[in-house]
């Protein structure tokens, strides 16, 4: 199936009103910004952050009452009963998360007190546990310990998949659990209300480092970008994709405010992925600008230079940017909570990136050519013959670089 | 065909082959490409060495070591008072010049730089290149502490290392009970026998009123737990215990969990010879008295010496199984010189690990149906060979990861599936150009030959970018951005190989010369 073949889009024309369209979309995101703040993630602002799954429904208003200064909300589908709760900086470096946990699992099973919770506690305590009372009678020795960390091991397997016990019944129908285990286990094995899914603290000293390599990874590597592509161009080229870069990076950035999305490490990485992936459409366009211009033997102008490349790369720039877009729109329906911002904000970095190609950078490329009087127009042969009469300034010194850069 | 062909086709067997063994699991390696944390369920943790808690010690020991040597040389005994971590004050008695501690300071404090105040005392401040040297050793004493707690607990493939900024980066894949592992790491194990003076009080002022006079400046007063008639926990008292420190915790030679005689679970302890000697040295010169197990500047039991003991013992106190099981593990594998400061910890729970790995992996086989049908949907023919460049990717990416021993992370995942969506680029590129050399006429072979060669400079700038920004993002992320950053550095290396060598062979096999095909499925 061929699509988008011989096209003659005038995509030039269009440029200002593209230029218009981002410049709101850009402050509709900054309002937001404004009017709700950044909404800082854990790796930035530092504080904890825990996931919990409970047997039953969450029981929101006992954790309201306990942890007054907390941000508590639902974490996944209803049915989970699991919840996420977000608690501030601390202003000094502790295990803040473990101590929340430690305290909810004090308050929230008060009947359990002095019993083993193997929805909290993990394989090595159990083990101690078993060890202790040797139902089976294996003694003390490292054989024994072998033998009751794998019975450890399986229960505690089990509770993975399983997500959390919720009766003893799971508990001694685990293989391996035999009747003298299944009676240690009755009696001193308590099945608490909930299972830590996640636990983080991130200090105020790591987060505040955090938020300046972040910076400084996507500034210098947007540079990066710039001075890589006005060595193998030229610096018109170069600018425009600064320009480019910083165009896709704010859009997707307006675009994770409208949404009130966390500013997240994985957002970072998304943002750096956005400067590297989303400059490649007008990479291959401009390539094939170059190129152009080394074959043409007639006159034309910048705008319409591009507007050739432009066409003829516009099916190549369809077809790979909808690849990347099936990908993603896979990885939002099916990836899961965890990378579903990660992939909103790249989906929207990739559009903005085959858009600002055919709209931002010939806005950009067309604005510096006019300010430098023309140099990247062509002026072909055939003109050339015709002017040479009354030789405009810019005409014989456009020339010398082409033909270096055809070597 | 002609011999290059077959080189090509020979060394494209050798690489799919090659990386696919490396995938393969075998016995020795039931799981070649590693799980990142995020989805095996484990803890990633950043940890401080509080280095001024060594040059803190090395300063006591200064003035220590002072006060013993003006002894022995029968010079009258300074004061002593420090005034940061690693600067201490010494004041001679009036009248004496400070003069005459010189010599001792040269011989017996050579870390120390010693300078006279206007007032005629002595500052001692620890030399630079000597502190440095003890936050280094302090560093790599602590790696080695927390290695051997750690590979005493049975964690598989632990990473334990040192980061600038005295920090320590501990990651445990696996670990289900952060709780109980940090505080294994953490507790620095500083075991000390110390003689007990006067009667536990329920507060410091008693108990030191109960120190006789003499003995009211050499003590210091420490709490501890205090018991009932039946041995359980009822508050917390506080004891006198002299100050000098005959025997630690680097003479024990063992430690290990045992039943006390209602089955109570303790610590037995057996000393090495020096510490046997010294041990034996301190309980038969202090019989009748009490001797305080002090565990992190906090009594842990104070039992009666009844007669002299010397290469074992026991640590009595109201310990669970587990933490007795524990004491005796931090015990065996030797103190940290140093507190640790949680700074970063990050636990990922195991359900939440298989739930990450299974929507991760099931939205990256409908992302890459998706892109096989889309390819054979727009290129048909050349759409096959798109596609098994992607798969022959796909083996190179999961090989490479295997063979380098680095971890997949989800990050991970999604960034083999988005890699993979960015390496149909390359054939696209080239396709296209194809298609556009058959509209302008050329002929099938012609067609090839162009696309490839015109696409080739395209190709190399488009990755170039994208490798770019990889590297920044290898180098700004941690954990599991790291993974993704290496896992999009591979895969697009690996496309160049496949989009341009590989998918060249395909085509150049499928062209015949002999029938000279006037017709190409593209």
């Amino acid at each position: 199936m061929q699509i988008f073949v011989n096209t003659k889009y005038d995509f030039v024309k269009y440029r200002f009103w593209a230029v218009a369209f981002s410049l709101v979309w850009i402050l509709i995101g900054a309002a937001f910004y404004l009017k709700e703040g950044v909404n800082w993630g854990i790796d930035f602002a530092g504080g904890a952050s825990i996931v919990l799954k409970f047997q039953n429904q969450v029981p929101l208003n006992k954790l309201r009452a306990e942890l007054t200064d907390a941000s508590i909300q639902q974490y996944g589908k209803p049915e989970e009963n699991s919840v996420l709760i977000r608690l501030p900086e601390q202003h000094k470096e502790t295990d803040y998360a473990g101590q929340i946990v430690a305290k909810l699992h004090n308050d929230l099973n008060p009947e359990g007190a002095g019993k083993f919770d193997l929805n909290f506690q993990g394989r090595d305590g159990l083990t101690e546990l078993l060890m202790q009372d040797d139902p089976d009678h294996k003694g003390t020795g490292p054989d024994a310990r072998a033998y009751y960390a794998q019975i450890a091991e399986s229960v505690v397997a089990k509770r993975s998949e399983l997500g959390l016990f919720t009766n003893m019944q799971q508990v001694v129908s685990t293989p391996g659990v035999d009747t003298g285990i299944a009676s240690v286990l009755n009696q001193k094995v308590h099945l608490g209300s909930f299972n830590v899914l996640n636990q983080e603290t991130v200090g105020p000293q790591v987060g505040k480092e955090l938020q300046q390599k972040a910076i400084w990874a996507v500034i210098l590597s947007t540079l990066a970008m710039g001075v890589y592509l006005w060595l193998r161009f030229d610096l018109m080229f170069g600018v425009a994709a600064v320009v480019c870069i910083v165009h896709d990076v704010s859009v997707s950035l307006a675009f994770l405010g409208m949404i009130h999305g966390e500013f997240s490490l994985d957002i970072v990485a998304a943002l750096l992925l956005i400067v590297g992936y989303s400059i490649n459409d007008t990479v291959v366009t401009y390539d094939r600008v170059r190129e152009n211009r080394r074959r043409t033997k007639t006159r034309a102008t910048l705008e319409e230079q591009l507007n050739l490349a432009m066409n003829q790369t516009l099916s190549r720039t369809i077809l790979t940017s909808g690849s990347v877009v099936i990908v993603l729109i896979a990885l939002i329906l099916f990836g899961g909570k965890v990378i579903h911002e990660f992939a909103w904000i790249l989906l929207i970095g990739v559009i903005a990136g085959t858009y600002s190609t055919v709209t931002i950078v010939p806005a950009v490329a067309i604005a510096w050519n006019r300010i430098g009087g023309r140099k990247h127009d062509i002026a072909g042969p055939a003109a050339r013959r015709v002017e040479s009469s009354n030789p405009p300034p810019s005409a014989p010194r456009a020339e010398t670089p082409r033909k270096r850069k055809a070597v | 065909m002609n011999r290059s062909l077959w080189w090509k086709i020979i060394l494209i067997i050798a690489v799919l082959v090659g990386f696919a063994a490396a995938v393969v699991p075998t016995k020795n390696d039931p799981e070649p490409i590693r799980r990142g944390l995020d989805l095996k369920g484990g803890t990633h943790l950043v940890m401080r060495v509080n280095v001024g808690d060594a040059l803190l010690l090395e300063a006591d020991q200064g003035m220590e070591s002072l006060k013993n040597q003006a002894k022995a040389n029968s010079l009258p005994i300074p004061t002593t008072r420090r005034i940061n971590p690693s600067t201490f004050i010494a004041t001679p008695p009036a009248g004496i010049s400070a003069g005459q501690y010189e010599t001792i300071a040269k011989d017996y404090l050579p870390t120390f730089d010693m300078s006279v105040t206007p007032e005629g005392a002595m500052q001692f401040k620890l030399k630079g290149p000597a502190a440095s040297s003890i936050k280094r050793d302090t560093i790599d004493h602590s790696v080695e502490t927390i290695r051997n707690r750690v590979d005493a607990l049975g964690v598989t493939e632990p990473i334990i290392a040192p980061e600038s900024g005295n920090r320590i980066v501990i990651q445990l894949p696996g670990v289900d009970d952060p709780a109980r592992v940090k505080d294994i790491i953490k507790t620095t194990a500083q075991l000390q026998f110390r003689i007990v003076e006067g009667t536990p009080g329920p507060d410091t002022k008693t108990t030191l009123a109960s120190v006789s006079d003499s003995m009211k400046n050499d003590v210091d007063i420490l709490p501890g737990t205090r018991e009932d008639q039946l041995g359980r926990v009822a508050g917390t008292e506080f004891y006198a215990v002299r100050k000098t420190i005959p025997v630690t915790g680097t003479d024990l030679k063992n430690a290990r969990v045992q039943k006390g005689r209602l089955g109570e679970p303790n610590v037995g302890f057996s000393l090495t010879p020096g510490g046997a000697k010294k041990f034996g040295e301190l309980t038969g010169n202090n019989v009748g008295r009490r001797l305080a197990i002090v565990l992190d500047n906090k009594v842990v039991s104070a039992p009666t010496i009844n007669s002299r003991i010397d290469d074992q013992g026991v640590i009595e106190g109201s310990f669970t199984t587990q933490q007795a099981a524990d004491l005796a593990l931090v015990l065996r594998s030797g103190s940290l010189p140093a507190s640790l400061t949680t700074l970063e910890e990050r636990t990922v729970g195991p359900s939440l690990g298989r739930d990450s790995i299974h929507q991760g992996v099931l939205a990256s086989l409908i992302g890459f149906i998706a892109l096989v049908l889309a390819m054979l949907l727009f290129y048909k023919g050349a759409g096959v060979n798109a596609v098994l460049a992607l798969l022959l990717n796909l083996v190179i990416i999961l090989g490479m990861l295997a063979i380098f021993k680095a971890t997949l992370t989800l990050p991970g995942i999604a960034g083999i599936i988005l890699t993979l969506g960015m390496a149909v680029d390359s054939n696209v590129l080239v396709f296209e150009r194809i298609r556009e050399e058959l509209r302008e006429g050329k002929s099938v072979r012609a067609s090839i030959e162009n696309g490839f060669s015109r696409a080739f400079g395209t190709i190399i700038d488009t990755h170039m970018t994208t490798i770019i920004s990889a590297l920044f993002l290898f180098q700004f992320g941690t954990g599991p951005i790291k993974g993704f950053a290496v896992t999009l550095l591979i895969g697009l290396s690996a496309s160049v190989f496949t989009a341009f060598f590989v998918s060249r062979v395909i085509f150049d096999l499928w062209y015949n010369p002999e029938r000279r095909p006037k017709e190409i499925s593209i």
